[in-house]
């Protein structure tokens, strides 16, 4: 019998090769032949090719091929398509989708963007020629800024998408929302930025292609966090059959949404091998990173907020302007219209709503995913409203907030987001939360603070968010004669521990050692569809496809468990690894080994007849919830910020393995302290050129810059959506931490009539809002164009 | 355009085990260790020294391989991730980055398990801030860092005895 249970914190059975230096991760593949390709990238953020001179480089050393716009169009390649789950404009006509190509046709419409691809014997020969390549090209102006994209007389990135509006987008009821701003007796408006960065996983991009011409067939190993979802992208740029693509993704160092894209070097490569009859390896460097990965956030953003006299919210307005760079990308225009509207208002009681978001196209590298996807946006935007409203309209912001919570028995409840939240209990955990801060003796802290010559700062910011990304997921379970137990998921883990979590799932749902599971995954040879990882679903998921499976083998087995019994079908019950029939039972183990015995079956049934697969489908999303909270000490001579305590209550249903949960809570946090405080993509808006090109200028948090978090989970109110009643846990720790630090800043600076200060808090900036005191302008972002 | 003709002969020591290469005068000491010899547990995140993900220990020091080139390696010991325990084992420090989550994609893991270990050799009994501080070369996008100052914490106590 196992010992294995969900809620159990199982260490991880990954961790032994990762920490011994045997994980194999894209740059430790090498294959037999291969050569080596590096990209060459535009120089300019907006200029027309006029020519590629590849006869600048033929005779160069090494040198095996160079891939251009025309072997793109003579192919008759074709472009990578948006899958924005938004696709309509509010009129119902199409969003405007420009052609992406994997190379630029016509014109390059950010720096880095790809213009050919040089093939060499080895790195340094290619990455020379790449250099050498001689590219003609005329500079056009540039625009980075979205809301001055919009502007008459920007600069126009696409001949047939005026405005650079790709999609035009409104969600609830406006005409109820302006009535309610109209009877209010109080209105605030706040312009907020939610300032673009990037995932920066540690791992950069890369991927290996290979051709077998006897078989016309492609493999690909990448380091994806999506391999289904790319294979099928790539075979469509590539006009061939999916099936004739078998997509791989090795261990993965990391994504946030950063390797969920269908990028356009995997099919230069593929392309590249097909034609050198040798695999093609390609490795992102770092700088390459920052100039090609996707970005994420980056919305300038009009959130106004409708009260009563007595602090009761009646309505929330949200107009956000939002970059998605110079092409719709994979779901680019989701995040900053239905991606950001969704959660708007959080876990607060609001009668009416209304969010209208403009997808922007900007001379900027593509923007899609980052952890979380327009929940941590949508988060900030109503936390930095009520954090405001309480302070300019006198009202005590954890009083506020106290008063417009959602109580528990409004629930289940259609939010005029049309979010389905089902489950939760948000003033118990407000509560909770509170009980934390109160045990950590706010007076001490404060009184630490001050002794050290700077200001206390306390926030508490509620949070309700969503769950996303793929609603289907194929579990498959084989056993093997040699008592091993193989699971095969389609979902991917890039840090999240699914080689332990989802065997752990299948382990205590069977009754079987851990140390049987043999787990596979992002391997589209291994698994006919798979939804990879992003918008949390791998628990919620990947999670519950293994606990059908699971359920499933356990009804394929009764009979087989009431022949050993000596016992009907019917009267054989499972429980905790055991089949019992009245007095009599037989373990899971005994079963599974009588399955690969012919003369042990009832009849009818062969041996391996307990290999099973299935496909679980989500129904509608799942809504995790919870509190985050934060207390500072600022130092107003140097702007600096420093932890005093960081608390944090969540209700993500179902905890499948607590210190995993843990460790998503705490790098998400971090992510959410990283972008309030230090990380920010600069791009210089003359020239377009990103000035935070390299860790030395973008700036992600160390080890003493974050602080240790105390993290507790309510399991009271178990979503029903799912069997296991899970909500997920992956993104929630950064949909909860910028709101929380921010505000937290400004109430250490409310004495200073500091009232606002867009991220990153740079101490420089933090310093100056100090020295500025009252001088900010609520319509600095937008002005006029809301 | 190579360094015709620079190709010096290296004699290290890695992992214990004596070791000869010819290596171009611009090979890094990580690309050496990588594609030479095959030792791909030391990673290369950034272009920039800032991650220490290629973290080796050069003669008993932490030092970033990425930053140094091979012929500079020419004479020391050098030991990687694959030389703190013996084949499918984990020495203490290795232990507790596994009992405390102090990992989670694994990426910058072998670098700050070296830069780990060398900090609790220069100081045996080191306080959370000083973990914090020696850990600042190193960068983990994944944990937030809480579990991996536990782990040195308790790596450090293991190491104590």
């Amino acid at each position: 019998m196992s010992n294995v249970k969900i809620g159990e914190s199982l260490r991880r059975v990954e961790d032994l090769r990762f920490l011994t230096g045997h994980g194999r991760y894209i740059d430790d593949i090498n294959l037999d032949g291969q050569a080596r390709a590096v990209v060459v990238r535009s120089p300019y953020a907006h200029a027309t090719i006029n020519s590629i001179d590849t006869s600048s480089v033929a005779d160069m050393d090494g040198v095996l091929l160079v891939v251009t716009r025309d072997d793109w169009q003579r192919e008759g390649f074709k472009p990578m398509p948006t899958k924005s789950g938004v696709k309509n404009n509010k009129d119902g006509t199409p969003l405007s989708q420009p052609d992406r190509h994997a190379l630029a046709i016509d014109r390059v419409r950010y720096v880095g963007e790809p213009v050919a691809l040089v093939v060499a014997e080895t790195l340094q020969q290619a990455q020379d020629a790449a250099e050498a390549l001689d590219v003609d090209y005329d500079e056009l102006d540039a625009v980075t800024d979205p809301v001055k994209a919009l502007a008459p007389g920007a600069p126009q990135l696409w001949d047939d998408i005026p405005n650079n509006l790709c999609l035009d987008f409104e969600l609830g009821d406006k005409d109820g929302t302006e009535k309610a701003f109209a009877e209010a007796d109080h209105v605030v408006s706040l312009d907020v930025l939610n300032n673009r960065v990037t995932a920066v996983p540690i791992e950069p991009r890369g991927c290996i292609a290979s051709y077998d011409a006897s078989e016309d067939k492609y493999t690909l190993y990448n380091a994806s966090q999506n391999v289904h979802a790319n294979r099928d992208t790539f075979a469509e740029v590539l006009n061939i059959d999916p099936a004739k693509l078998d997509h791989i993704a090795p261990d993965v160092g990391g994504g946030f949404g950063a390797k969920n894209s269908g990028y356009p070097e995997p099919p230069l490569c593929l392309y590249a091998a097909k034609r050198l009859g040798r695999p093609v390896k390609w490795i992102n460097s770092r700088s390459e990173s920052f100039l090609s990965d996707t970005h994420g956030r980056g919305q300038s953003s009009r959130v106004e907020l409708a009260l009563k006299a007595d602090g009761t919210f009646m309505g929330l307005r949200t107009t956000t302007i939002g970059g998605i760079g110079a092409y719709a990308w994979t779901v680019g225009p989701f995040t900053p219209t239905g991606g950001s509207a969704r959660t708007q208002g959080g876990p607060y009681n609001f009668p009416a709503m209304y969010y209208s978001g403009k997808a922007v196209l900007t001379n900027t590298a593509p923007m899609d995913p980052y952890r979380g996807a327009g929940r941590p946006e949508a988060t900030f935007q109503t936390e930095r409203i009520v954090e405001y409203a309480a302070r300019k309209l006198g009202f005590d912001p954890i009083e506020l907030r106290r008063k417009n919570l959602m109580p528990k028995e409004m629930l289940p409840h259609k939010t005029p987001m049309g979010l389905d939240v089902d489950s939760g209990d948000f003033p118990k955990l407000f509560e909770m939360t509170m009980d934390m801060v109160a045990k950590a003796d706010q007076a001490a802290l404060k009184a630490k603070a001050e002794a050290a010559g700077k200001k206390y700062g306390f926030a508490i910011a509620p949070y309700l968010e969503c769950t996303g990304g793929g609603p289907k997921e194929h579990a498959g379970v084989t056993f093997n004669k040699d008592g091993s137990v193989e699971l095969a998921v389609g979902t991917s883990s890039t840090g999240m521990g699914h080689e332990t979590s989802l065997a752990q799932i299948l382990a205590a749902a069977l009754g079987i050692e851990m140390g049987r599971v043999k787990f596979q995954q992002s391997d589209t040879t291994a698994t006919p569809l798979g939804g990879g990882h992003g918008g949390s679903r791998g628990m919620e998921v990947g999670g519950n496809a293994v606990k059908q499976a699971a359920d499933e083998i356990i009804e394929l087995a009764k009979p087989i468990a009431a022949r050993l019994l000596q016992s009907e079908t019917e009267e054989v019950d499972f429980e905790d690894g055991t089949f019992k029939a009245g007095a009599s039972s037989v373990s899971m183990n005994d079963v599974i080994e009588a399955s690969q015995d012919a003369d042990k079956l009832p009849e009818g049934m062969e041996p391996g007849c307990l290999n099973h697969s299935s496909v679980f489908e989500r129904g509608i999303i799942s809504i995790p919830n919870g509190v985050h909270a934060a207390a500072v000490a600022v130092d107003t001579d140097t702007g600096t910020v420093e932890f005093l305590g960081y608390w944090v209550m969540d209700d993500f249903g179902t905890i499948i393995n607590p210190m995993l949960a843990d460790g998503q809570v705490m790098g998400g946090v971090a992510q959410g302290i990283g972008q309030a405080f230090l990380e920010d993509i600069v791009y210089d808006p003359d020239t377009g050129q990103l000035v935070t090109g390299s860790l030395m200028d973008y700036g992600l948090p160390h080890a003493d810059e974050i602080p240790n978090m105390e993290i507790g989970y309510y399991e009271g109110e178990p979503t029903k959506k799912n069997p296991l009643g899970v909500k997920g846990a992956g993104e929630a720790g950064c949909v909860g931490a910028c709101p929380a630090v921010v505000n937290a800043v400004l109430d250490a600076l409310k004495d200073d009539g500091v009232t606002h200060i867009d991220m990153p808090l740079t101490p420089q900036k933090v310093w100056k809002a100090i020295r500025d005191k009252g001088a900010h302008d609520p319509k600095a972002l937008l002005g006029d164009a809301a | 355009m190579g360094f015709e003709g620079a190709m010096p002969e290296i004699s290290l020591s890695i992992n214990g085990a004596p070791v000869t290469g010819t290596v171009e005068g611009r090979t890094l000491l990580v690309e050496f260790i990588r594609e030479t010899m095959k030792l791909t547990g030391t990673h290369t995140g950034c272009d920039t020294s800032q991650c220490g993900a290629c973290t080796v220990h050069l003669d008993g020091k932490a030092v970033k391989s990425c930053t140094m080139l091979a012929v500079q390696a020419d004479g020391a010991e050098v030991t990687t991730i694959e030389g703190l325990a013996p084949e499918g084992e984990m020495n203490p420090m290795q232990q507790a980055f596994n009992d405390h989550h102090g990992l989670q994609c694994g990426f910058c893991t072998p670098g700050m398990v070296m830069r780990a270990m060398a900090l609790v050799a220069d100081n045996p009994d080191p306080t959370e801030a000083e973990v914090r501080h020696g850990l600042e070369g190193n960068i983990c996008r994944c944990t937030g860092y809480q579990n991996i100052v536990a782990a040195v914490l308790d790596g450090a106590k293991a190491l104590r005895g």
